[in-house]
């Protein structure tokens, strides 16, 4: 992946903004300004919300050109936590788990679910950390410990705090 | 005396058995929480609003309290012993704790922490006994337009002056406020920005949006940009202070409680100024080879003033969401929330309406202040074993709380994917120094406030004049117009 300028990145943000902006004005279009005796309608805070928007995006995609984003954190201060190269794999691992989670948390229950949400969790951030390849061996670890956490969640806030969370069977346990 | 009979029928329904139980196991779940690093006080509140469909109003809010209140006792323990900077709450705290705690005497900093914030809690919690049923009084005299000014001079002050820059502050102010619109309008009944789903009418929940910014984004940081990050922790000593430690830290801490106290009322919200305020006196005070020692061996005083002014800040600014229901931090947001699912809309009639729970909660904190000095005191050597939690395991545990967050709220496999959603967002804000802040207060205080200035205008009769021509008003917008301005004028010249 080429590494793209601070320049770049910071005006596709402008411009991330600038098309909410636009979606907000888009949407707004579509909403009544019957007013009644107040004089401005459900629509005035839409537009404003979409100006403000709009006009903020411009600030930003100027403070991108001339010179980048005003006031940022020093990455060079003393006490600026580390920043490492990004670990987009760590990342893909992560994303993968809560993505899964959302797929399969009604299919088979809670707990298996974040489990396997945890073991993926897990896994990327260690590929973050180290780099090096993990074991088969880490996965079961990562599993069963995420098991070990998810069950006694599942079961306090479905047991003692009524809350319902899917279960894989009617037991109520699992 | 009236207050103290109602402060006594606060204590007794806070004193249940069942009662203190949910103030001791927030008391302790707050400490935890503050002690982790990657999730605080607001998100672990958060993730537990589900439970308001389930607990009594008065159990959850004492349960919620205390967890607000000992993840700032817990935030100090993490601050002193690990050499990472935290929050900004304990920025300041980190500056000479640190340095105390290299040179041997962790100990006596988290002693003079705690038992600082143990004194300025109970001193703020007496201000709030006193001055908020008189705030209360006051307030139900406002109307349509005072609270509007106010409110505006809360997402003002939240999104414009604290933080880095205006401009990004805005920015996050205007997606807050954009969230804030999804849903039903509260004056006419119109859906906005619902796209035709009919789950979006109820609008979106608070949990998604603040489990989201903070737990999921924390989680996406820690992966992608952490990696190599390696915390060093210092070593614990015994937790006493000696008699000189005494002499002084109480003026210290007597110091730190009056400038952050009026900082915690107004509501302009953020601890930063206060503690930042504080450390500034103390370095400022001290003499001699006390004075040598800020920044150099770590000077008891600049932990004591700080972290005094941080909890008086955290526990006065409980008065303006009492008493207006103007929210002016992450967690009175979310606090505020818990609130609003209860259909408590808190303002100057809670004190009238809600009479036993409001005093409940105040009793409650003063009984939450003596469980976390004992939990934090003798027990501190257990909190710390947290800090040993490895990081993969800590950030992928925080993700199963989140979906329970994310998912106990209304059963949709739907939100879980929303909530990554929000979680990149959250990513893109934090890689560019957007603050959060302005997200969540705008998202809660925003249809609020649009419902207020409608009302307003009404008043009016749709003409905006009615905002200067009513002097409350007008001093307000005033107020706003200088803390927007004065900042500025005082850089250039500066």
């Amino acid at each position: 992946m080429p590494v793209l300028s601070d320049k770049t990145r910071q005006s596709a943000v402008a411009l991330g903004v600038l098309a909410l902006a636009l979606g907000l004005g888009w949407g707004a279009a579509d909403i009544s300004s019957e007013a009644g005796y107040a004089g401005v309608g459900p629509n005035f805070l839409p537009w404003l919300v979409a100006g403000g928007l709009a006009v903020v995006a411009v600030f930003l995609g100027f403070e991108a050109f001339t010179g980048g984003f005003r006031d940022m954190p020093d990455p060079q201060a003393l006490d600026a936590p580390p920043v490492s190269a990004p670990c987009w794999s760590g990342f893909v691992w992560m994303s993968g788990g809560l993505l899964l989670n959302a797929a399969l948390i009604t299919r088979i229950g809670f707990v298996f679910s974040c489990a396997l949400c945890f073991a993926c969790a897990a896994h990327g951030l260690r590929q973050a950390q180290s780099g090096a390849r993990q074991g088969l061996r880490s996965w079961w670890v990562d599993g069963a410990i995420g098991l070990l956490i998810a069950a006694p969640v599942y079961w306090m806030f479905t047991k003692f705090l009524a809350i319902s969370l899917p279960g894989l069977t009617q037991s109520g346990w699992l | 005396m009236d207050i103290l009979n109602q402060l006594m029928q606060g204590f007794a329904t806070a004193g249940t058995p069942i009662n203190l139980l949910w103030a001791f196991v927030g008391c302790a779940l707050g400490t935890a929480v503050g002690v982790l690093p990657g999730i605080g006080p607001a998100t672990a509140v958060a993730m537990l609003l589900p439970i308001t469909s389930q607990v009594n109003a008065t159990a959850s809010m004492i349960f919620f309290a205390g967890i607000y209140y000992g993840a700032m006792y817990g935030g100090s323990t993490t601050s002193i012993l690990l050499n990472t900077p935290g929050e900004t709450a304990s920025m300041v705290t980190a500056m000479e704790g640190n340095k105390m705690a290299k040179s041997g005497r962790a100990g006596a900093a988290l002693a003079t922490a705690a038992i600082g914030s143990f004194v300025a809690g109970t001193i703020a919690t007496l201000m709030v006994t006193l001055f908020a049923p008189v705030v209360a009084e006051y307030a139900v005299r406002l109307g349509p337009p005072e609270y509007f000014c106010l409110m505006l001079l809360a997402l003002t002050t939240v999104s414009a002056v604290l933080g880095q820059s205006t401009v990004r502050g805005l920015a996050s102010l205007f997606v807050g406020l954009a969230i804030g619109l999804i849903g039903m309008d509260q004056i006419t009944g119109q859906a906005r920005y619902t796209g035709g789903v009919p789950e979006l009418l109820d609008g979106v929940e608070i949990v998604l949006v603040a489990v989201g910014l903070f737990a999921v984004a924390e989680a996406l940081h820690a992966v992608l940009f952490e990696g190599a990050s390696h915390d060093s922790q210092n070593k614990l000593s015994r937790v006493s202070m000696t008699a000189s430690d005494w002499r002084r830290s109480l003026p210290a801490w007597l110091r730190g409680t009056a400038i952050g106290a009026p900082f915690g009322c107004i509501p302009a919200g953020g601890t930063e100024i206060p503690t930042f305020l504080s450390y500034a006196v103390e370095k400022k005070l001290a003499k001699g080879e006390h004075q040598a020692e800020f920044g150099k061996k770590g000077a008891i005083e600049g932990v004591a003033g700080p972290e005094a002014a941080n909890n008086a800040t955290v526990t006065t600014a409980l008065i303006p969401l009492l008493t207006l229901g103007i929210p002016v931090s992450n967690t009175t947001a979310i606090l505020l929330g818990a609130f609003q699912n209860y259909g408590i809309q808190p303002g100057p009639q809670l004190f009238t309406n809600s009479a036993a729970l409001v005093w409940a909660l105040i009793a409650s904190l003063y009984i939450g202040n003596v469980m976390l000095l004992v939990l934090n005191l003798p027990l501190v050597g257990l909190w710390v074993k947290l800090l040993k939690v490895p990081k993969p395991q800590l950030y992928a545990g925080i993700l199963i709380f989140a979906t329970v967050g994310a998912y106990g709220m209304r059963q949709s496999a739907f939100d879980l994917v929303l909530l990554y959603a929000i979680g990149v967002l959250g990513l893109v804000m934090r890689r560019f120094d957007f603050p959060t802040a302005p997200v969540v207060v705008g998202m809660i205080l925003g249809p609020l406030a649009e419902a207020q200035l409608r009302n307003a205008l009404s008043i009016g009769e749709g003409k905006w004049t009615v905002f200067l021509e009513r002097p409350m008003s007008l001093a307000l917008l005033g107020v706003v117009l200088t803390v927007l301005v004065l900042p500025r004028l005082l850089k250039k010249r500066g």
